[in-house]
């Protein structure tokens, strides 16, 4: 991770999420803090100063967007994304009316999490070196569209060249479904036959870039989704 | 008139019932009283009329030049007409020739008009002395080269006393009447709206343990018998739906727990003793998966629901049906591709036409019958889609070369969480919901959906209004 240790606090009442984010978030390098009540959000808001929120909105006493509101109203600089349970277009909405930069429905696969924090984390720092979509001996080009491995062409539709430059654009990490249905298929969530098909695409997909070849790039994590990264890494 | 809400039907039946009969008996004994006083007053006018006539032949003058009224001429002299006559004759001076003694030396009437009795009788009540009233006549009259004007009447005093007799019997009968009629109108509506009261008690006896009681019908032609019926046709309504909860949510439990029973044990089982790495992230996925299940199931419930919610008009938009299978056709386009299954549309041009309803809920509907039907497809084989239209609905078939729906399968595959025996395939989470979702989605903008017999696969049609 490039970045500088940036700040998060966790403002969640479920202990058990809670832990798990913490020791989650923090194994990608992050500077995690949690709270379990608003009260104790506010003191860490002021004393602990992150440059990001995971505010749950279902809190003792209080209710997470009443938080929101005031921090918004002490304008306080820190980035604020939403875990809830509350999964309406119009519970979304009021977040983001609300202040928040950012909205992910419970229950959230952990690797879409990492991936909003990254990009929230990244919208506000200065534009990084763009690294070679590169990995191993796989190497795309989006100017062309086209991706080689090993120097050797590979024939990709369209819907496969978008599959794999996501898959590139998150390599080492895991990429799970919902995230490939919102992202590639542009579905707002994942059912039964979305998953049959991002399975399908999947599988035509590692026919062309990794059954040719002896070392095999694109892993399927059981449960969670799949993975680009070289084998040895 | 407005009856306060707080009294019953039947008081405020009979309180309309009363209050229009009595405006009609107040109108009947007006008219009435109104012709009874009209004939009355013009037979006396014929008396008077006839009476001059008589009057005018028993005039003389006697040898003192005096006018005098022979007395004597009555073959009645009893007759009301000559004891109660009122007379008085002027010359045309104005003098007073003769009065009769029933006058008492009262004038009858004022000073002579100029032309008075001329030209008719010229009838009128006038006033006397003493206060009565009389209707008089006035008449010319010439004898022995002297012109006179008889003036002659009859008091009103009689006929009013009569009159007052008659309307002091009518003001007596009609509240008569009026109680009479309404306690016979409380009665007839307690007898009408028995059935009501019956039908309340039962009613009230009826909750969600007895939905199947249902109200007794006496008379399917009446008011009250079709309420009845309607009545019953909405508990039975409300039993069909209920009874559907009911088991809904038993197979929801169902559903939801089968997965919860299978992290509890994969759970259990990595925890009862250490474990190599290996088997612990096996265990892991595993919860995973289930956990995947769980959520794909409740999500189905909440598409269920807000499916449930959508009334016919909500969220409508017009598109054409063509387009949106295409639609769907194109996101599951590699499941096709990867069976090698051959789309066939036939008659397209009539799935240009246009539907309409919510767009998003449709397509999901869509994808779950297309994605069914390539489901249960072989490879390599046909799908054939075909449009057609009736009146004012188009009709979309999806005709797969599947094993089939058995036919007393073919109205349960829409059940809620229903897995086929036969079709025993299903695959992993979120089963049972598909076809349900679709259906309730589909008859919620007014359309149809249901397989159809055919000689091979399944034939699943699909009817949607056209947007007109």
């Amino acid at each position: 991770m490039s970045l500088a240790r940036s700040r998060i606090l966790i403002i969640e009442d479920d202990r058990k999420m809670s832990d798990a984010l913490v020791s989650g978030i923090e194994a990608a390098g992050y500077d995690v803090r949690a709270a379990s009540t608003a009260e104790e959000g506010f003191f860490l808001v002021h004393s602990h100063q992150p440059d990001l929120l995971l505010l749950d909105l279902t809190l003792p006493h209080r209710n997470g967007l009443e938080v929101l509101q005031q921090i918004r109203s002490e304008d306080t600089d820190v980035r604020v994304l939403i875990l809830t349970s509350h999964n309406a277009v119009e519970d979304r909405v009021e977040g983001l009316r609300s202040g928040a930069d950012d909205y992910l429905g419970k229950p959230f696969s952990f690797p879409e999490l990492m991936a909003r924090i990254d990009a929230l984390l990244r919208r506000f720092l200065p534009p990084q070196m763009v690294s070679p979509l590169v990995v191993g001996d796989l190497a795309l080009d989006t100017k062309t569209r086209s991706a080689s491995r090993g120097g050797e062409r590979l024939e990709l539709t369209a819907r496969e060249f978008d599959l794999l430059l996501y898959l590139v654009e998150n390599r080492g990490r895991t990429v799970s479904r919902e995230m490939l249905a919102k992202d590639i298929w542009h579905e707002t969530s994942r059912f039964t036959p979305i998953d049959n098909v991002i399975d399908v695409q999947i599988a035509r997909l590692r026919r062309k870039i990794d059954d040719p070849f002896a070392i095999k790039l694109l892993q399927t994590v059981r449960g969670i989704g799949f993975s680009l990264r070289e084998p040895h890494s | 008139m407005r009856a306060p809400l707080s009294t019953s039907l039947r008081t405020r039946l009979t309180l309309w019932y009363l209050t229009v009969l009595a405006l009609l008996l107040l109108i009947y004994a007006t008219f009435v009283f109104a012709f009874q006083y009209a004939v009355l007053t013009r037979q006396i006018f014929h008396d008077e009329v006839q009476d001059a006539v008589t009057v005018e032949g028993l005039l003389y003058f006697d040898s003192h030049g005096v006018l005098q009224l022979q007395q004597d001429y009555y073959s009645r002299p009893q007759s009301h007409l000559l004891i109660d006559r009122l007379m008085e004759i002027r010359d045309l001076s104005g003098k007073t020739l003769y009065r009769s003694p029933t006058l008492g030396g009262m004038p009858l009437g004022g000073p002579l008009k100029n032309g008075e009795g001329d030209d008719g009788f010229n009838e009128r009540i006038i006033r006397l002395a003493d206060g009565s009233h009389a209707l008089i006549i006035s008449h010319i009259h010439t004898m022995q080269g002297r012109t006179m004007v008889i003036r002659l009447g009859y008091s009103l005093a009689p006929l009013r006393t009569r009159m007052l007799q008659f309307l002091l019997l009518l003001l007596i009968a009609i509240p008569g009447a009026l109680i009479v009629a309404g306690a016979a109108g409380q009665m007839i509506a307690r007898r009408g709206l028995r059935p009501l009261k019956e039908m309340t008690a039962r009613a009230e006896g009826i909750n969600a343990n007895n939905l199947h009681d249902r109200l007794r019908v006496r008379n399917t032609n009446d008011e009250l018998g079709q309420l009845a019926s309607v009545f019953n046709h909405l508990l039975q309504r409300l039993e069909h739906a209920f009874q559907q909860m009911k088991r809904f949510t038993a197979d929801a439990a169902h559903e939801l727990r089968t997965p919860l029973a299978s992290i509890r044990t994969v759970s259990e089982v990595a925890l009862e003793r250490a474990q190599e790495p290996e088997q612990y992230r096996d265990a892991l996925a595993g919860i995973l998966e289930e956990a995947a299940r769980l959520n794909e199931t409740i999500n189905g419930l909440l598409l269920l629901a807000r499916a449930e919610a959508t009334e016919p008009g909500d969220e409508q938009t017009v598109f054409s049906a063509k387009e949106l299978v295409d639609e769907v056709l194109s996101v599951l386009g590699v499941l096709i591709e990867e069976k090698h299954i051959a789309i066939l549309q036939d008659d397209e041009s009539i799935a240009a036409r246009t539907t309409r309803g919510d767009r998003a809920l449709l397509r999901i509907a869509f994808m779950n019958v297309l994605h069914n039907a390539l489901k249960f497809s072989p490879p390599d084989s046909v799908l054939r889609i075909s449009y057609s239209r009736s009146a004012d609905k188009v009709r979309i078939a999806f005709h797969d070369q599947g094993p089939g729906i058995a036919p007393e399968e073919k109205q349960r595959v829409f059940d809620r969480f229903y897995t086929s025996s036969s079709q025993a395939t299903v695959s992993g989470s979120g089963a049972g919901l598909g076809l349900s979702i679709a259906k309730l989605i589909i008859d919620r903008i007014g359309g149809t959906i249901g397989f159809e017999d055919s000689m091979q696969g399944a034939r699943c049609v699909i009817e949607l209004p056209l947007s007109g």
